[in-house]
């Protein structure tokens, strides 16, 4: 199991005893990243609240629209950059994210967490580490990549593989350049392009092809749609990386982020409190179970 | 009369039947809402009671897969029927619960590079309803179980369920040994009765004429103190005790726990899965009824300009089609993994969860399932298979 | 270097024909020839008669198709190592299936898809060694295929569930 090296629960926003309750923050900034993906920057209106919060890279705030209800975002941004503030890459798709279409700067949002488990930037230190992520699967790795890069010389050769649908999904496109300056090699790739895509076409497992790895000491990080961490995986397994050294973020319907709602569980683990990190070997047995 | 200074947790004494209606009157003035067991609908339900009056007298509930009759005994006793139709979860876990209202509180926009027009802001109000505290009356050993059980998913070290926690923590419990199990029994499987051990603040065992009463905290022992009382004879106990000793014997049903998670959780592929699918209505009755199932969702109840709003909780359950709606749909959108779910749930994962498992074999989801579907089967079908 | 021995050259870096024997080796190289190509550059268009199997050594060329009121859609694009043009050496299909064009720099050795065809049915040792590691390819190229015909990232249908 990962957890987490802070203590969160003296870190965190919302609730004060009360089940559910969020604490406020206000909507600084909003950037549009790629069709029907749009990046939030809050701050909490309590000074206190903005203060005491704090995060690892791979847990996610219960965010709340008064009147539509809380859906799990991942944080997405650096820990220790962008002002304290809390930066959401939200895909605007069922009813509380589409919900989100409609705030301004000024207006506000209720926000619980951080919660669940996160990547385990600890202890892969000193591995090569291969990030494997697809669509809104690169937002909850974004913080994890930020970390390394602080400290990139705590760890081997980092690779970032990336997929997306079309070349105008890729998200956070202008600073790639920036994360291969600081020594991660990013490779990304999309589905289908058009003429003016001199990039990769095809698919995120399949860019284990271009490297090799050295199984013993490397990591993998993966996050997006199931079918395609699933395929990660068996590149990563064929490649004879250990299943504990695949971690795996997994997606369920998290509705309190404490394990008490029971919406997100997967046989043992409550996947907004054990997870949403999981070492693959922990979940060897319920991963893939048709309907599980 | 017995000198209340020689009273000790662990004491029993014989109490008069009438002495419990004042002992009830004593927890009302003492700021407790006595719940208990009454005959609403053609079955016993918990609710508020006042007096002994209230009370069902006389009545045994048969009940059989998806089958529930109250027969008449014509006796003068009033705990005979076994656990009733709900269950004390709903007073400590409300079904429905309100937890805050926020109102929106519109400002002009002024302060520079914001877009003009308005902005939201929102009010919050917590829910400031007093806790209620609840005085229990006629708690079955497997119903006390399953307060430990959800004491476990609700107080955690993690985390704590404030409104849970608060309920819990003023709850008074008055036990009562079981001495009537039936058809859909089976607490002996689960080691979970059918006589109490602790847990509890008074206990009691009904005697044709009068209550074994046994004292398990101070509270229970400060009440009982002030009760008239005798010394209960040897006659008495003895009788009492070969009556919870015959109680064991009765067990409609048995359930072999044995390995139980493994046997569960390693077969997610059993065809048997897809028999019970076949069958079951996905109703939720089972989840609804049972006393240890914690599952909730959460809603906005939003007045029609959207400016108001109430946030609240009810019970959830995972045979519900959208339980585990994540987007682009559901987890389980058939049956038989809602089914498979819910078992492999309650008697396997929940051991990993919590350290215990999930059935403290009351048998409410076999006598309240509309088709009958009764678990012991299905976990004595799916050994049979793996067995094979 | 004389250029059957430059072709040899870069045929032994690849990891797949150092299962063959030398001869087969140089019997491939005789066949085939290096072609650096540009950003830009045409290998073949959609229903071009077959010619050339292609091996990437280095650059990146990218198959595509054209659709009506879509433009020329890219599916795929092939790396260091990868190859194109396989579909021309199996028996049946006569013409190009896609289109092919260089999208960054780099060379291909391109092999004559006639005598690589005669060779195979020839010598049956080389021809195994060859078609097994063409199902490979073919398996992998499936398998991308597949993945995004499943169209992972797009907006979600609903799946059907039993009320």
């Amino acid at each position: 199991m990962t957890t987490t090296l802070i203590d969160t629960a003296s870190h965190q926003a919302g609730f004060e005893n009360k089940l559910l309750m969020p604490a406020w923050a206000e909507v600084v900034k909003i950037t549009p990243e790629a069709e029907g993906v749009t990046t939030f920057a809050l701050r909490f209106t309590d000074p206190e609240v903005q203060k005491r919060y704090r995060w690892e890279p791979g847990q996610f705030n219960m965010l709340y629209v008064p009147g539509y209800g809380e859906a799990a975002i991942s944080m997405s941004s650096d820990v220790s950059s962008s002002n304290g503030l809390v930066i959401h890459t939200i895909r605007q798709a069922a009813s509380v994210t589409k919900a989100t279409n409609r705030l301004r700067p000024g207006d506000v949002v209720g926000l619980r967490g951080p919660f669940g488990s996160s990547w385990p930037l600890e202890a892969i230190r000193g591995m090569d580490v291969v990030i494997a992520c697809g669509g809104i699967g690169l937002p909850p790795l974004r913080g994890a990549l930020y970390a390394i890069m602080r400290e990139r010389e705590k760890y081997g050769k980092v690779t970032l593989l990336y997929g997306a649908r079309t070349p105008k999904d890729l998200m956070y496109p202008d600073e790639y350049e920036t994360w291969n300056k600081a020594g991660i090699e990013v490779q990304a790739t999309v589905d289908r392009g058009d003429e003016t895509w001199t990039g990769r076409v095809g698919v995120v497992p399949m860019l284990f092809y271009h490297f090799r790895v050295d199984p013993h000491k490397t990591a993998v990080l993966t996050c997006g749609p199931e079918i395609m961490m699933r395929f990660v995986i068996y590149e990563a397994l064929a490649r004879r990386i250990p299943a504990s050294q695949i971690y795996v973020s997994l997606e369920r319907n998290m509705r309190c982020g404490q394990g008490f709602c029971g919406h997100c569980q997967m046989g043992p683990y409550f996947i907004c409190k054990d997870g949403p990190v999981f070492p693959f070997n922990r979940l060897g047995p319920f991963f893939n179970v048709e309907e599980y | 009369m017995m000198n209340e200074k020689n009273l000790t947790i662990g004491s029993t004494v014989a109490l008069p039947k009438a002495e419990l209606d004042h002992l009830l009157a004593d927890l009302r003035s003492n700021g407790y809402q006595t719940v208990g067991p009454r005959l609403q609908d053609e079955c016993i339900v918990y609710k508020e009671i006042e007096s002994l009056q209230d009370l069902p007298r006389g009545l045994l509930s048969e009940q059989k897969p998806a089958s529930y009759r109250l027969i008449q005994t014509g006796q003068d006793r009033y705990f005979d029927f076994i656990p009733a139709g709900q269950s004390w979860k709903q007073f400590l876990f409300p079904p429905r619960q309100h937890l805050f209202s926020a109102q929106k509180n519109s400002s002009e926009v002024h302060a520079e590079g914001h877009t003009a027009g308005r902005n939201t802001k929102w009010q919050i109000k917590a829910d400031d309803a007093p806790t209620p505290r609840y005085a229990l009356v006629g708690v079955r050993a497997c119903e006390l179980a399953a307060i430990a059980v959800q004491d476990r998913v609700f107080m955690r070290s993690d985390f704590t369920d404030p409104i849970y926690r608060a309920r819990r923590e003023g709850l008074f419990i008055l036990a009562v040994n079981c001495l009537h199990p039936n058809a859909t029994c089976f607490c002996v499987s689960m080691g979970t009765g059918p006589r109490h051990k602790a847990g509890f603040d008074l206990c009691l065992t009904e005697m044709d004429d009068l209550f074994l009463v046994e004292a398990g905290s101070e509270l229970g022992l400060s009440l009982l103190a002030r009760r008239t009382y005798e010394l209960p004879s040897a006659f008495v106990q003895t009788a009492a005790n070969r009556a919870t000793e015959l109680a064991a014997g009765k067990m409609g049903r048995s359930l072999d726990t044995s390995d139980l998670p493994g046997v569960l959780t390693g077969h997610l592929d059993a065809e048997r899965w897809n028999q019970v699918a076949k069958r079951c209505l996905s109703c939720a009755n089972c989840t609804q009824v049972c006393p240890t199932c914690f599952c909730w969702e959460a809603f906005d109840k939003t007045d029609v300009l959207g400016n108001k709003t109430s946030r609240e909780r009810v019970w959830d359950s995972c045979f519900n089609p959208n339980f585990s709606y994540v987007f682009g749909g559901n987890t389980r959108p058939n049956i038989r993994s809602r089914y498979r779910q819910w078992l492999t749930h309650k008697l396997g994962a929940w051991k990993g969860q919590f350290d215990v498992l999930g059935c403290v074999g009351c048998g409410r989801c076999i006598t309240w399932c509309p088709v009958g579907i009764d678990l012991t089967e299905e976990v004595a079908a799916i050994r049979q298979e793996v067995k094979a | 270097m004389n250029p059957i021995d430059e072709v040899t050259q870069e045929l032994q870096k690849i990891p797949w024909f150092q299962e063959l024997k030398p001869e087969h080796l140089r019997q491939f190289a005789e066949i085939s020839f290096l072609r650096h190509y540009k950003a830009g550059e045409v290998f073949f268009h959609e229903g071009d008669k077959q010619d050339y199997f292609y091996i990437v050594l280095s650059g990146r060329v990218a198959l595509d198709l054209f659709i009506p009121h879509r433009g020329k859609i890219r599916f795929y694009t092939c790396e260091q190592w990868d190859n194109f043009g396989w579909s021309s050496v199996t028996p049946v299909v006569r013409t190009r299936t896609a289109g092919a064009v260089g999208v960054v720099d780099g060379i291909v050795i391109a092999t004559d898809t006639d005598k690589l065809q005669a060779l195979c049915d020839r010598d049956h040792d080389i021809g195994y060694l060859f078609m097994r590691r063409m199902v490979n390819v073919i398996a992998s190229r499936l398998l991308v295929t597949r993945l995004q015909l499943l169209d992972m990232f797009a907006e979600p249908t609903e799946t059907k569930t039993d009320e």
